[in-house]
């Protein structure tokens, strides 16, 4: 006895979103992009090493030829920080409580990026007891993107598994990859803020070895203010 | 909405010779106003009130003392005690609901709500469902009715019924068509009533049996009213607690033919009103489509439905990888460059110490070169400088000897 299929199930199974030839085609495009992705992914990665190598060149010429010339070669003032939060959440008074907010600042050893102007140097000047930050070079937020890197994605926060994901988000402001994302941070681009806020605070480890005393400034041999260059030594220790 | 033009056909049987159809009618359409329980439970609970006698407690039972309080200071309780003495009564506490032979805790009262008021469309829209339900063998069924040996459901009988005026003839009628078996199983179950209203005038109870329903009596009425069960009605006074008895829709009901007609007058349908019940209409369903599982499967319907949400596997799970710096593969599928610029990183590495060796090698090589000529230097010098002293001390050594 041939057993009759129902006609709605049958009209269904025709319809269904979900068939197998509607899922193969979607596959193939998934499988499409990502090649495309990857190759983007390549290319710009090579583009990007030989800007910063180049970038670096041209400042230390600059500066020789200042030397030569017996002036000052006066670089242009740091664009990104890294800000790490390295005091805890009780005893806060309310204005740097608000601001560590602003600045997804919420937890201890969290860190950020965040673009340098007149206005966020004045926001890190009310901050600068509980956070201490520096200008990070290209190693440091590379390490910080690939190692401690997290995607907001949905309101989760999701490591960032492969370029597909940056594409998702990101592709309307041409970041398609990883090394864009770095590139787009450090460079502190025009798409800094939607590259920034793709990014979840970091969550760093307590760096080894420990702090000597964070009451006190860095500049006064203690933890806290702006510690410039050597930013990217602590990092290292954090992360 | 059905429109009802083309409505279903009611068989019309006669009232003997052979069951079968001499007649067809189209379904009134009352049978498909919606049926609805709620409404029905709701009226017919408000309705059965109605047919309520006043009762209430004497007035003044448990008051007819004049008791009063000894008050405190006698080791007894201050309820009012019967006053005097040389009787049984005297000292014993009166007029309060827990004392015997007092009066009762809020004495009931003749001018208690008895009947109950109901929306006129309400207990329209009651009837409508419960006749609906009358034709629905399910319901009719589940009531309790033996229908099983039934022509149809409803069940239209013609005319001649409502002429008859024997017993014998109805109770023939019954057999014949297939009611009887309802009736025999209201006479199989009539009981002594629980309880007291046994002596109170109401010491049987009974089944319901079948209904009859006719047009115009003319004889039908007492030829049915001695069959224990039946019960007759006009069809311009149905009664809501006959047709849905203790609120339990599906009755089973016999028609006769003008009767089944006549509904068609009196309920009205969604476009034409009632003839006889001004302004009424017939209650309009929430939905006219029940099947819900066949309205979401419908082509209309799945056509213009978005895609089913997919299980977006990427974001779903919780992710882990590997730290990128520890495991290559991770960083590839990060940065599919990263090995080219290690390669390169290295040949550059490479190349600059190729480089710095041979820088080194060289400057190693000048400093041993000008190491080796500046000793062949010196030793020539020392050379030099021993002879000349040989030659002057000969010379001394001659003169002397002269």
């Amino acid at each position: 006895m041939s057993k009759q299929v129902p006609e709605t199930i049958k009209k269904q199974k025709k319809r269904s979103f979900n068939s197998k030839e509607v899922k193969q085609e979607k596959n193939e495009k998934r499988t499409k992009l990502l090649k495309e992705i990857q190759e983007k992914a390549y290319k710009r990665a090579e583009k990007y090493e030989k800007e910063y190598l180049e970038q670096d060149q041209k400042l230390k010429e600059l500066k020789q030829k200042a030397l030569k010339e017996g002036s000052f070669y006066r670089e242009p003032e740091p664009k990104l920080a890294f800000i790490i939060r390295i005091r805890g959440i009780v005893g806060v008074p309310p204005k740097p409580r608000k601001i560590l907010q602003l600045l997804r600042l919420r937890r201890i050893y969290s860190g950020v990026f965040i673009r340098l102007n007149k206005s966020s140097l004045r926001m890190l000047h009310f901050i600068d007891p509980y956070v201490t930050w520096g200008y990070p070079d290209v190693e440091t937020v590379r390490a910080l993107i690939y190692k401690r890197g997290h995607a907001r994605v949905n309101h989760q926060r999701k490591i960032i598994d492969s370029n597909e994901m940056i594409y998702d988000k990101l592709q309307k402001y041409d970041i398609v990859c990883m090394e864009d994302l770095v590139h787009e941070i450090f460079t502190v681009g025009k798409n800094f803020k939607h590259a920034n806020s793709f990014l979840w605070a970091f969550k760093l480890k307590p760096p080894v070895g420990g702090f000597s005393t964070v009451k006190k400034s860095f500049v006064n041999k203690g933890e806290h203010g702006n510690r410039e260059q050597y930013i990217n030594t602590l990092v290292k220790k954090m992360i | 909405m059905t429109t009802q033009q083309l409505r279903p056909i009611v068989s019309v049987f006669p009232i003997k010779g052979k069951v079968k159809t001499i007649k067809q009618v189209p379904l009134p359409s009352v049978f498909s106003a919606p049926i609805r329980p709620d409404v029905v439970r709701f009226v017919h609970t408000n309705m059965a009130k109605n047919n309520r006698q006043a009762h209430a407690v004497s007035t003044t039972a448990g008051e007819q003392t004049s008791a009063t309080s000894w008050g405190t200071g006698r080791a007894v309780a201050r309820i009012p005690r019967v006053k005097g003495s040389g009787t049984g009564r005297s000292g014993q506490a009166a007029f309060g609901n827990m004392c015997r032979g007092g009066r009762m805790y809020a004495p009931k009262k003749v001018w208690r709500k008895w009947h109950r008021k109901i929306n006129t469309n309400q207990k329209r829209y009651a009837v409508c469902s419960a006749i609906a339900a009358t034709a629905v063998t399910p319901l009719v069924m589940s009531r309790g009715h033996r229908v099983n040996k039934l022509p149809e459901l409803p069940l239209v009988v013609s005319d001649q019924l409502q002429s008859l005026t024997k017993t014998r003839q109805a109770v023939k009628f019954l057999k014949f068509i297939g009611a009887y078996r309802d009736v025999e199983k209201v006479i199989r179950t009539k009981k002594t009533r629980v309880g007291q209203g046994k002596y109170r005038n109401r010491r049987h109870v009974l089944r319901k049996g079948p209904m009859v329903v006719y047009a115009r009596n003319l004889g039908i009425k007492k030829a049915f009213r001695n069959i224990p069960g039946v019960e007759t009605a006009s069809v311009y006074t149905l009664n809501l607690l006959k047709l849905a008895p203790g609120s339990q829709m599906g009755r089973f009901i016999i028609w006769t033919e003008s009767a089944f007609k006549l509904l068609e007058d009196i309920y009205g349908s969604w476009e034409k009103p009632s003839k006889f019940k001004s302004g009424f209409y017939l209650p309009r369903p929430v939905m006219v489509n029940t099947d819900v599982e066949r309205i979401i499967k419908s082509d209309q319907v799945q056509t213009v439905l978005r895609n089913r949400r997919p299980r977006s596997r990427k974001y779903g799970k919780k992710i882990q990888r590997a730290d990128p710096y520890e495991d290559m593969s991770v960083m590839v599928k990060l940065n599919p460059y990263y090995k080219t610029k290690l390669q390169k990183q290295k040949e550059l590495e490479e190349k600059n110490k190729k480089e710095r060796k041979e820088i080194v090698d060289k400057s190693r090589k000048e400093y041993e070169d000008w190491l080796y000529f500046s000793e062949e230097e010196e030793e020539e010098e020392e050379e030099e400088e021993e002879e000349g002293s040989d030659e002057d001390r000969e010379i001394e050594v001659l003169s002397d000897e002269n």
